[in-house]
Formats: C-alpha cells, sequence, structure tokens
C-alpha cells in the first residue's frame, strides 16, 4: 500500500501527510495505490546497525498511479513481478506493520490482513491500553495517544458505540494521573468515552489448570482490544501483550501469582481469559531497562497484531533480536521453542526484513549506579518500589549494596555478594532460611522516607556491616517528621 | 563577482592525523599559494559533518577552528549537505558579500566502523520510507543506476570503464588516495558486489582528508563565473524519472546562465562520481549529452584525459577519495591548478573553462560552479 | 559597504514544549503562520535557509535537512542547513541577509526546528556535552551546566555579584512569560522561593537558573520589499571553543565584536534601544550580557537587575518572551524566536506583555558559552 497527499489543483504530490497545500491553501486528498509491482530490485551486501543481517534486497514497487516505494525483503523477486500481501489463514497469525507516517491507514490496513476482526458494530468494547505510571508520551511507558485515538476512530466508524478505556496502573501507582499525565485521558474526553480504572471494578472468579483468578468483569462482559506497549522488561525479560494483562486481575490475585511462579501462572491466565485481539504499540517502543521510565525509547515505528497474545509476544521478542523469556516459551506449550518460531505465521512485512537491534536489560541494573539488584521473580509491588527508591537516591556518592528480593532466592545468586539488603517479606525469610544474614532487613510495608533514609545511611557508609539500633530509630524519626510535615 | 586566490589539499587517504591537524595543513597550503595572511581574511565558512562514532564527537567545529588558527574577531560558521558540504559552502561563499572569504571543507572518516559509517551516510535518506527498508547509500545509487539501465541500455561495462579512467588519472594525482595504485579493468569487474548492480569498485572510498580555497573580490587570473545550488528531493524514488536529477539540471541551466556560456564551452569537468553510475547521469544533466546517450561519452574518450571533455582527471571521488565535506572544495583545488598548469603528468592543453559538479544524497542537494581562466 | 535595506516580513513560531509532533508539522504551522501576516505565496520565496542541530539520536535520524524541506515543500531550489549549536537561527538569519545583499534574490526564509525531548535526558545531556572541547572538557565531564557554573563562579569572585542576582533574572523571565501564549511556562506562576530552593544542578547553578530543553520550531521571511520592521544592523563573530581558555572568563568577546559590527551598521547606541531579547540559556550569561551588549560597565550588570531596568516595566526591557529560561530553549529556533517576539512587540501584538511603542530592538544568540554570537539590531518603522 502507498500513500500520497495530493493536490489536485497544483498538481502537487507529497510523501508525507500535510492538511493543507502550502501553495493554495486548499485541503489536500490521500491517494492510496493498492495494486503495486516490482520495477527495480537490489541485493545488499553490506550491513549498518539497523539492518545487520545481511544479503537482503530491497524491491522498488510502482503502484496503478505511478507512486513508487522501496521495499526490504529477504524473497527474491523478479523485475515485472506482482507484489501482493497475503491475509492470514489462522487465528495465530501475527501482521507485522512498518508504518509509514500515516497511522490510520496503516490500522486499518493491517487489520484487514486478519483472517477475521471478531468485532462488530453491535458489541461492547473494552479497549485495555498500557497505563502504569505518571508519564509523558516521549517516555514510552504508556500506550501512545495517538494509537489509541485512532483505534477509537476506526471502531467509531465501523458502527461501535459501546467503547470504553480501562487499566489498572502499577501497585502504587494512580490510574487517572497516570493517564492524565500521558495524555490518554485527553483522548478520551476527546471522544467522549469513559475512562474507568480496573482498580475500582468487580471482580469475578475463575479457576484455570489450578489456579484462582479474580478477573475485572469489563474483561468478561466486553470485546477486548489489548493495546500494550511492546518493551523490554529487566525481571521477565519482554512486556508485551500477555504481561499487559496481568493488570486484568485485582492486585491480590496479581501477588498470588508472583508467589506461585510468574513465569509460569502467567501463561494459565491468557488461558483463563475469553480470547481477545491485541494491537502492540511499537510506534516507539521501549529498550534497555524497560518497562518504567528507566527504559529508552527504540524508535521502532511498528505494529504488532494478533489475536495471539503467545504468538504475538514470540514474534517481537523474534524481531528485537532478544533472548526469549521463559514465559513465553512455557506459554507456547511445547518443548521446542525453535520448531515453534519457525512455524509461526507471520503476515505484512517479514520477520528477518522487520529485524531490528533492541538493547538487552541488565537485570542487576537500578536506576543508581551503586544499587544492584538482585531478583527473584519479586512481585511488582517490592520490585517497583525498590526501583523508585533507587531513583531518589540517584546523585548521592556511595557504595555498592545488593538488595535481595522475591522469594526464589538461591544461594547461588547471593554468592559472593557484600552488603546485602533483604527487601520484601519474602527475602527477608527466604535469606534466614539460607542461613544467610544480611545488612539490614526492610519490610514492604516501611515507610517510603523510613526506608530512604536507611538505605542512604547504608549507602554513604563503606564499613557498615549491619545496622544499628540508633540507625533505626532515627530513620524511624525521619519518617515519623515526614508525616507529621505533610499532615499540616 | 568573485575570483580564487589560492587553493589547498591535504592528501586524502587514512589519516593517523586528528581533523584539527589536517585543516591546519589545507588553511596553510591555502594562505601560501594565495600569498596572504590569515589576518587578510574577513570570514570563514566550514562544512564538516559532526558524527557521533569519528573518536572525535566534537559538535562546535567552528570554535575548534578559532583555536587553531587563532582568529577570535571574524565569523566562522558551518554548513552542512552531506556530500555537497564543499560546493554548498563555496556558494554561500560566493554570495557572502565579504572582501577575503576561506572555504574550508574537512572530514575524518577512518577511525568509524564501517558499520557505522553506512550508517552515517544512511541518515542522508528519508527515514520512514528509506532507512527503514534498508536503503543504504549504495542501495540507493543501485535501484537508481538500474532504472538508467532498463531504460537506457547502458551495461555493468560502462560503469566499470568510468572507475578506470579515473583510476588511470588518479595514479599521476599525489593528492589522490589511489595514487601510483594501478587498478585494472579485470579488478573492477571481479571486485564484489556491494548492492546489486553495484560492486566495490562501482563506490567511491570513503576518507580523510581536508581541502581549503581562499576567494576574494580583488581581481585574479580565475574567475568564479557562475555559481548555483539546488535542494532536489531527499528520496530518489520520488521524482516521476528516476535516471534524471533534476536538481543537477537545475543547477547547471542557473550556472550556464550566469556565466553567460553554454555546455559546449566548458574545457573539462570535475563531476561528483560518488558511485561510477552518477558520473554517467551527469554527463547527460548537466548537458554534455542528450539523455540516454551519456554512455557514448565513455565508450569513445570523449572524457578520458585526452578526450576533448576530460572528466576527473583528479581522478574523481572514486580513485582520488571521498572525505564528504572536503570533496566539493577539492574539486575546485583540481580545476584552479590545472588553470595555473600544476598538474605535470595531468595537466591539459585547454583550461578556459572548467566546471565543478557536487552533489550531496542521491541528487538532493546539487552544487554548480564555473571557473573561468582570465590568465589565457 | 552594504547598502540595501532589508526587512522583515513575517514571522512564526510554535509554542515551546514537549509535544511528540513531528518536525515536518512543526514546520508547516510556523511558515503557515509567518505567511499569514504578509501578502506572499510560497512560492515568492526564493531561498530557504534552514538551521536544524541534526541529531543522530533523536528519531528523526536525518543528516541532509536541505532535500527534506524540499520533499516536504515538493519544490526545487536552493535551501541550505547552517547550524550552529544554540546560535543556530541567530548565524542562519545572519548568513541569510549577507545572502539577501550579495544576490538577485528578493525573499529568503529563515527556518529553525530541533526535535531534542524525545530521548532519555542522559542522552540529551550528551549531545550538548558535545559541543565543549574534546580533550580539555568533555573527559573532564565538563558538561554544559558546569562550564557556565565556571563562569559564573569566576564573575562573582570577581565582581561580587550574588546568587540573589541570578534568582532576580530568572523571576523576571517567569513573570514575563507567565503572559506569553508561545512559552513553555506559560500560566506556570514560579515564585522567588521556588527558584532559590531548586536543586543545585552544578554549583552555584541551581536548576532554575538553567533553560529547559524543548521541542519547536521558528521562522522568519526577510525581504528587499519595504515592510514595516528593517534589520539595521547584523553582526556575528566567533572565539576560542573553551571559556576557559578566554583571557578574560567573565567577558565573551564574540558578543562584543558582534554588537561592535550590528551597533555601527545601525548607527545607534546601547542607549537608544527600547527592547532586548538576549540568551539567558544560563542566568549568569544574560548578566554578562548586559556589559558585554554595553548596557552597563563591565562588573555593574547586577544593577540593572536589581533596581528593576530589565524589568518589563523598566527602561529596557529585557526577554519580554520569558527568554530562553521561561519560554524554552529548543536549541536551532531560539535565535529566531527572538526575531518572533522584538516584531510582534513592534506591531502590537503582545497582549499583556506589550510594552510601550518600541523603536529599536535588539536580538543577542549565543552558542556554545560564548563560541559564536549572532547580534541583529531591528528598527520599527510603524
Amino acid at each position: 500500500m502507498i500513500v500520497r497527499w495530493v493536490c489536485e489543483k497544483d498538481n502537487r504530490k507529497w510523501i508525507y501527510p500535510i492538511k493543507k497545500c502550502l501553495y493554495c491553501g486548499e485541503p489536500v486528498k490521500k491517494q492510496v495505490g493498492r495494486k503495486t509491482k516490482v520495477i527495480g530490485l537490489t541485493k545488499v551486501n553490506i550491513p549498518s546497525p539497523l539492518h545487520p543481517i545481511t544479503p537482503y534486497n530491497i524491491i522498488l514497487l510502482e503502484d496503478e498511479f505511478g507512486n513508487r516505494m522501496p521495499k526490504k525483503t529477504m524473497k527474491d523477486y523478479k523485475i515485472g513481478d506482482v507484489y501482493s500481501i497475503e491475509k492470514a489463514k489462522t487465528d495465530s497469525a501475527v501482521i507485522i506493520t512498518k508504518i509509514k507516517y500515516d497511522l490510520g491507514e496503516s490500522l486499518k490496513e493491517s487489520l484487514n490482513l486478519l483472517n477475521s476482526f471478531d468485532i462488530e458494530k453491535q458489541d461492547k468494547v473494552l479497549i485495555k491500553p498500557c497505563i502504569i505510571e505518571p508519564a509523558y508520551p516521549y517516555q514510552t511507558s504508556n500506550t501512545s495517544p495517538k494509537l489509541l485515538d485512532e483505534i477509537i476512530k476506526m471502531l467509531k466508524d465501523m458502527g461501535v458505540s459501546d467503547i470504553i478505556v480501562g487499566d489498572q496502573a502499577m501497585p502504587g501507582n494512580d490510574t487517572t494521573a497516570s493517564a492524565k499525565k500521558s495524555g490518554i485521558l485527553d483522548v478520551c474526553k476527546k471522544n467522549d468515552i469513559p475512562l474507568v480504572d480496573l482498580r475500582k471494578s468487580q471482580y469475578i472468579e475463575k479457576t484455570e489448570d489450578g489456579m484462582k483468578f479474580s478477573i475485572a468483569k469489563e474483561i468478561m462482559e466486553r470485546k477486548v482490544i489489548n493495546v500494550p506497549v511492546m518493551k523490554t522488561n529487566s525481571q521477565l525479560g519482554v512486556s508485551g501483550a500477555m504481561e499487559n494483562m496481568l493488570r486484568v486481575v485485582d492486585e491480590n490475585t496479581q501477588m498470588e501469582m508472583f508467589a506461585v511462579d510468574i513465569e509460569k501462572t502467567l501463561p494459565k491466565l491468557i488461558k483463563a481469559l475469553p480470547k481477545f485481539v491485541t494491537i502492540g504499540d511499537a510506534t516507539i517502543g521501549m529498550h534497555a531497562q524497560g518497562p518504567t521510565l528507566l527504559g529508552e525509547p527504540a524508535f521502532m515505528n511498528m505494529l504488532f497484531i494478533s489475536k495471539d497474545p503467545v504468538a504475538l509476544d514470540s514474534a517481537f521478542s523474534e524481531v528485537g533480536m532478544l533472548p526469549t523469556p521463559e514465559y513465553i516459551k512455557e506459554a507456547t506449550g511445547i518443548n521446542e521453542y525453535d520448531a515453534y518460531v519457525k512455524k509461526l505465521e507471520i503476515v505484512g512485512d517479514e520477520l528477518e526484513a522487520a529485524r531490528y537491534h533492541l538493547k538487552v536489560p541488565d537485570k542487576t541494573a537500578s536506576a543508581h549506579p551503586r544499587i544492584k539488584l538482585i531478583d527473584a521473580k519479586s512481585n511488582p509491588l517490592v520490585f517497583y518500589t525498590a526501583l523508585k527508591a533507587s531513583s531518589k537516591l540517584v546523585g548521592l556518592p556511595g557504595h555498592e549494596i545488593n538488595i535481595a528480593m522475591g522469594k526464589f532466592l538461591t544461594e547461588e545468586m547471593v554468592n559472593g555478594k557484600k552488603r546485602i539488603i533483604a527487601y520484601g517479606t519474602d527475602a527477608i525469610n527466604k535469606l534466614k532460611e539460607l542461613n544467610i544474614t544480611p545488612i539490614a532487613e526492610v519490610p514492604e510495608d516501611m515507610g517510603d522516607i523510613e526506608k530512604l533514609t536507611l538505605l542512604k545511611s547504608i549507602l554513604e557508609n563503606p564499613d557498615k556491616k549491619s545496622v544499628s539500633v540508633k540507625d533505626k530509630m532515627k530513620s524511624k524519626l525521619a519518617g515519623l517528621g515526614a508525616k507529621i510535615k505533610g499532615a499540616f | 563577482m568573485y575570483y580564487v586566490k589560492g587553493v589547498g589539499m591535504t592528501k586524502f587517504g587514512v589519516h593517523s592525523k586528528t581533523s584539527q591537524e589536517l585543516c591546519y595543513e589545507a588553511v596553510m597550503e591555502a594562505l601560501e599559494d594565495a600569498n596572504m595572511q590569515l589576518s587578510d581574511i574577513d570570514q570563514i565558512i566550514i562544512s564538516k559533518g559532526d558524527s557521533l562514532h569519528d573518536g572525535e564527537r566534537q559538535r562546535l567545529f567552528q570554535g575548534v577552528l578559532s583555536n587553531i588558527l587563532g582568529c577570535e574577531d571574524i565569523p566562522i560558521f558551518r554548513v552542512t549537505a552531506a556530500c555537497s558540504g564543499g560546493g554548498s559552502a563555496f556558494w554561500d561563499a560566493v554570495h557572502s558579500g565579504k572582501k577575503n572569504v576561506l572555504v574550508l571543507g574537512v572530514e575524518k572518516l577512518s577511525p568509524c566502523l564501517t558499520k557505522y559509517l553506512t550508517d552515517e551516510f544512511m541518515m542522508a535518506a528519508e527515514r520512514i520510507y528509506e532507512q527503514t527498508e534498508g536503503l543504504n547509500f549504495p542501495a540507493q545509487n543501485a535501484l537508481v543506476a538500474q532504472q538508467y539501465m532498463i531504460k537506457y541500455g547502458a551495461t555493468s561495462d560502462d560503469l566499470a570503464l568510468i572507475a578506470l579512467k579515473n583510476h588511470e588519472n588518479a595514479f599521476d594525482n599525489p593528492k589522490a588516495k589511489f595514487y601510483k595504485k594501478k587498478v585494472t579493468l579485470d579488478m573492477i569487474k571481479k571486485s564484489p558486489v556491494v548492492a546489486s548492480p553495484l560492486r566495490l569498485f562501482d563506490c567511491s572510498i570513503s576518507v580523510d582528508g581536508a581541502a581549503a580555497a581562499i576567494i576574494s573580490k580583488d581581481k585574479t587570473d580565475i574567475k568564479i563565473a557562475g555559481s548555483s545550488l539546488y535542494a532536489g528531493r531527499l528520496s530518489t524514488f520520488e521524482s516521476p524519472d528516476m535516471s534524471t536529477w533534476e536538481a543537477t539540471v537545475l543547477a547547471a541551466k542557473d550556472a550556464y546562465n550566469e556565466a553567460g556560456v553554454t555546455h559546449e564551452d566548458i574545457d573539462f569537468v570535475e563531476v561528483h562520481d560518488a558511485f561510477t553510475p552518477v558520473e554517467l547521469l551527469s554527463y547527460e544533466d548537466l548537458g554534455f549529452a542528450k539523455k540516454g546517450q551519456g554512455p557514448k561519452l565513455i565508450r569513445d574518450g570523449t572524457t578520458k584525459i585526452n578526450g576533448s571533455l576530460p572528466v576527473n582527471t583528479s581522478g574523481g571521488l572514486k580513485a582520488k577519495g571521498h572525505p564528504v565535506s572536503a570533496t566539493g572544495v577539492s574539486q575546485i583545488y583540481e580545476i584552479v591548478r590545472q588553470m595555473r598548469g600544476r598538474c605535470d603528468k595531468r595537466q591539459l592543453d585547454r583550461t578556459r573553462t572548467g566546471l565543478a559538479h557536487n552533489v550531496g544524497g542521491a541528487g538532493s542537494t546539487v552544487t554548480v560552479h564555473i571557473l573561468k581562466n582570465l590568465g589565457g | 559597504m552594504v547598502s540595501m535595506k532589508v526587512y522583515i516580513k513575517g514571522v512564526g513560531m510554535t509554542k515551546f514544549g514537549v509535544d511528540r509532533k513531528s518536525s515536518h508539522e512543526r514546520i508547516c504551522e510556523v511558515i503557515g503562520e509567518c505567511l499569514k501576516s504578509t501578502d506572499m505565496n510560497f512560492d515568492d520565496i526564493d531561498v530557504i535557509f534552514a538551521s536544524n542541530s541534526e541529531s543522530e539520536r533523536n528519531e528523526e535520524r536525518q543528516k541532509h535537512q536541505g532535500p527534506m524541506l524540499s520533499t516536504l515543500f515538493q519544490r526545487e531550489m536552493p535551501i541550505l542547513n547552517v547550524p550552529a549549536g544554540c546560535a543556530g537561527g541567530g548565524v542562519a538569519l545572519w548568513n541569510s541577509i549577507n545572502y539577501l545583499r550579495s544576490s538577485d534574490c528578493k525573499n529568503i526564509m529563515v527556518i529553525g526546528y530541533d526535535n531534542i525531548v524525545s530521548l532519555t535526558s542522559e542522552i540529551i545531556t550528551d549531545e550538548i556535552l558535545m559541543g565543549s572541547e574534546r580533550i580539555c572538557e568533555q573527559t573532564e565531564g565538563l558538561n554544559f551546566p558546569a562550564q557556565n557554573a565556571l563562569v559564573a563562579q569566576q564573575y562573582m569572585m570577581k565582581y561580587g555579584a550574588t546568587s540573589d542576582d541570578l534568582a532576580l533574572i530568572a523571576l523576571k523571565n517567569h513573570e514575563n512569560a507567565f503572559d506569553n501564549p508561545k512559552a513553555m511556562f506559560y500560566k506556570k506562576k514560579v515564585t522567588l522561593d521556588m527558584i532559590k530552593k531548586s536543586p543545585v544542578v552544578a554549583s552555584p547553578l541551581r536548576l532554575f537558573d538553567c533553560s529547559i530543553s524543548v521541542n519547536g520550531a521558528a521562522a522568519a521571511i526577510i525581504s528587499k520589499d519595504p515592510g514595516n520592521i528593517e534589520i539595521i544592523g547584523s553582526g556575528m563573530c566567533t572565539t576560542s571553543l573553551s571559556p576557559i581558555e578566554r583571557k578574560d572568563m567573565t567577558s565573551m568577546s564574540s558578543t562584543i565584536k558582534a554588537a561592535k559590527t550590528a551597533y555601527e551598521q545601525a548607527g545607534i547606541k546601547p542607549e537608544d534601544l527600547d527592547i532586548a531579547e538576549l540568551h539567558d540559556a544560563f542566568t549568569p550569561l544574560e548578566l554578562l550580557s548586559y556589559e558585554d551588549l554595553g548596557f552597563a560597565k563591565k562588573g555593574h550588570g547586577a544593577e540593572l537587575i536589581r533596581d528593576g531596568t530589565t524589568k518589563i516595566n523598566g527602561s529596557l526591557p529585557v526577554n519580554t518572551s520569558g527568554g530562553l529560561k521561561a519560554k524554552g530553549h529548543p536549541i536551532s529556533p531560539t535565535g529566531l524566536a527572538q526575531i518572533y517576539e522584538i516584531s510582534k512587540q513592534m506591531k502590537n501584538e503582545c497582549g499583556k506583555r506589550q510594552i510601550n511603542k518600541p523603536k529599536y530592538g535588539l536580538a543577542q544568540n549565543v552558542g556554545g558559552v560564548g563560541t559564536m554570537a549572532a547580534v541583529h539590531i531591528l528598527k520599527n518603522l510603524n
């Protein structure tokens, strides 16, 4: 599909979306060409950072209007061949699209490639974006408001009238505040669509494979469009279609899932949920230390769409050249993961042609260069509050400390590490079991200021071997002081 | 009206010198050639790309230049236009209104790994349509070459002849990368394919180098008769005819008009052969051959050094080397040296009117300069 | 000597902020605004000079700006990119004026645009760090705030200015930006307490001493055809890259020399000025500029802010737009945004920030820590 913006009066064509002709001021018309053929091709043998795998081919396409566009492909074409994209054949197909300036057209075109969209105008729809923390749109922790706007527009054009947008922010963050800063609340208001905080929903219980899930009732009663941001995740590896659905269950269930083992329970949750379609937001995407503000924007400019969240996450992981997360392997239910990937039905852009080197997250890194994490699949409340604490301490000099979290800690993980702080009841208990005495034990319900004062005192003093009663008193007082100040 | 006083240039190649040292060398040679002092200069225009990976990580190069040359009183500024930086700086200097202007182009590419260099050049392509589809610089020119070959029946052999001609010329150019390095037609035709149908020897080589020129309102023996710059489309696939670079046609027309000459009056040319097909296209776009007749000029030897219209006696970008921003100014260097009879083995007999053609990207920014030899 | 008169026909500017528009959208917006106030068509523009930092790491990854604009405008024409760090806008304008006077063309458009806030703040700091000297400064961690901090410190030690003076400058600019719809801090109240208590970035400079990086675009059309605002003086000068190697760290010789050229061309003195837009990338720079531009004697710059001379109701209002501090500093467009403000003041279109009938205005745009300076003097012919 080749799109041009045409001013008929002046006979000019733009490859960029402009609203009015710069010369005559008249509105421009969109010209979309769909019958493309190959008029030129070249085989490229030199790699570059964005295109590391060679040789690859570039075909020059021309459509029925004489408009042209280059396309990267691993297949061999001849000049004169017709270029067409086949529709998906199965429900597990993943549609990968490189967005070309017009997000609305790319979205429409990609959804048309699904074997069936399964949403009709009389349906009640829930759009489930990723709203995890208050961040600006350019920081990409949350779903792009532009993409959300286009999805709502597309649904309304179809005639769908009952649409809501709903999500639950990460434990400790307020959903509405996060939606406001990220621009999502404005999009909802503009389209007259309610924003629902799933934290305040009613929950319906469902059991799957021996595990009880309390799922927000909107998920069970409506057709769901999952719109995650495609990111790396320093705990789990990838945050995509599956990880985004973690926040449709209530916080108790989330904690329980981590307590059992998130890599085994997340696939079970996906099985328990009714079928949904995922439009993966890689318009920017995030890599390095995702999935929160510590990550970097990846500028991928792609969409990943599928009715099968496991296939989608696998495809994303492959495109990003990331090591495959365990929970995705578990979710495929197949022993031979490589065979699974080979059999993935990829529609639209080819997987090989879409490869884009993403930075792999460092599992031990936090916001502060001297605070290292030893994370054993700790639950979100523990993990993200530890990250938040580390970012509050940025700028302070100090000596290395290791924060151990999670109940799956092993001797191997803490072996040789000095100045360990056990954070969270799970870690405190596990280290006791392993007969390892940490420098300090910090339960997750300790107040923020008290926690920070304690961490700061250990960070700054290289000789500290343990926390004294005096230290504990000091931090308690600091915490109380903050509470009193806040009260006034 | 501007005249060229002096020119200077470092040898193009892989240097261990820093850009500061390269600049210094080129400027000193130019000042000596012009018989001037640095205090006579009223303005300096420099062209230099700034790369993240060249080890120098220096953005405000103007300030560095001010240090090296010890000038604290005059305006020094930078222009960038990818590979046409040198020509663009020259064009801007000719329209600056100041009495004595120093134009400088410098680039340091050898410290960059090839993959980063490829990436740098790719950033001169359109982001969404070209960079995401792997259309790096050789690939862009490959598609253009292919369209030309389909339309007019030129072959890879024609491209190889162009490369051979330029290498033969560079053999005798002490400032060229391939000075005294013999390259045979066999080597060219058997070199590995970079982006089909272009082979390694169809692509110019990225090297380090600096070139400087001093122009002045004072009369000298070389007049800058025509100077034009046009920015054309960024992506090659946009224009209805991919085998014509509209910007070159427009820039050449303006320059010919200003100089009061036609293509028949031009005695020798420095053409921007970043890739051999570009030289072929430029024969036609600059008016030396009708559309589709370009290959004839190379096949019958017209553009060889002993032909009636010698092209790239310096070796061109192909065999002299292509330090992106310095190239445009090095073309002026060659033309001036030819006109002053200082080219030894490569010396031409007829050097009354010369043309320098500098291109950025794939026909995206084009500058054309016409110089007249008043020395007789 | 130059004799042709140069007029400003139209100006345009986006609201400076951290929005996620593309540069294309911003460029179309400012051109629309520029052309709207004239009777010109886009076809009447003969040459375009652009200014863009060509960063590799922002999502636009474009190193060849001229043709990108040609594709955006669907027209082959002379377009050249003149990047100069923070002085991009001013240098591109100065270069355009020279070009206009030395050629046959009639109308030139100057556009500055930058999309720097799409990266993490670490990468933005690094991009700007690359504007310091590589061996002596970048390796020693001398990032942009640190360079300015050392200059500020030398000034304070020599002439007895204090952080309070810097805070007063920041306060003045924020008060002005409160009424500027195009500013980042429009309708955002900032008190002296907030400024004095902000965290230290590079001592003695605090967060509120540093201008904020934003995205934006600004443009101006200059012409040989008569208009209401004439550019009567234009000067540019470049000195050494690092402030540390200059003889006098408390003075920017590039500003002094550029201003001298501009004043001479204009035939006026500093006392004749009614309004000035200065480059307050960091508050000490504004203080130094008072002296370098001749508003105050050396060492007496702080008096102008203490006695309110440079406030909006003073005798020489400085930075009525909010300056870089409170309007925002998108690097390349900044210089042109200064021209925008002065033009709007001269046309009586500044609403609550309007000052009384300014006749002569000065815009000073600086690159690095005084590495380059472009000074323009405008005259109101209304």
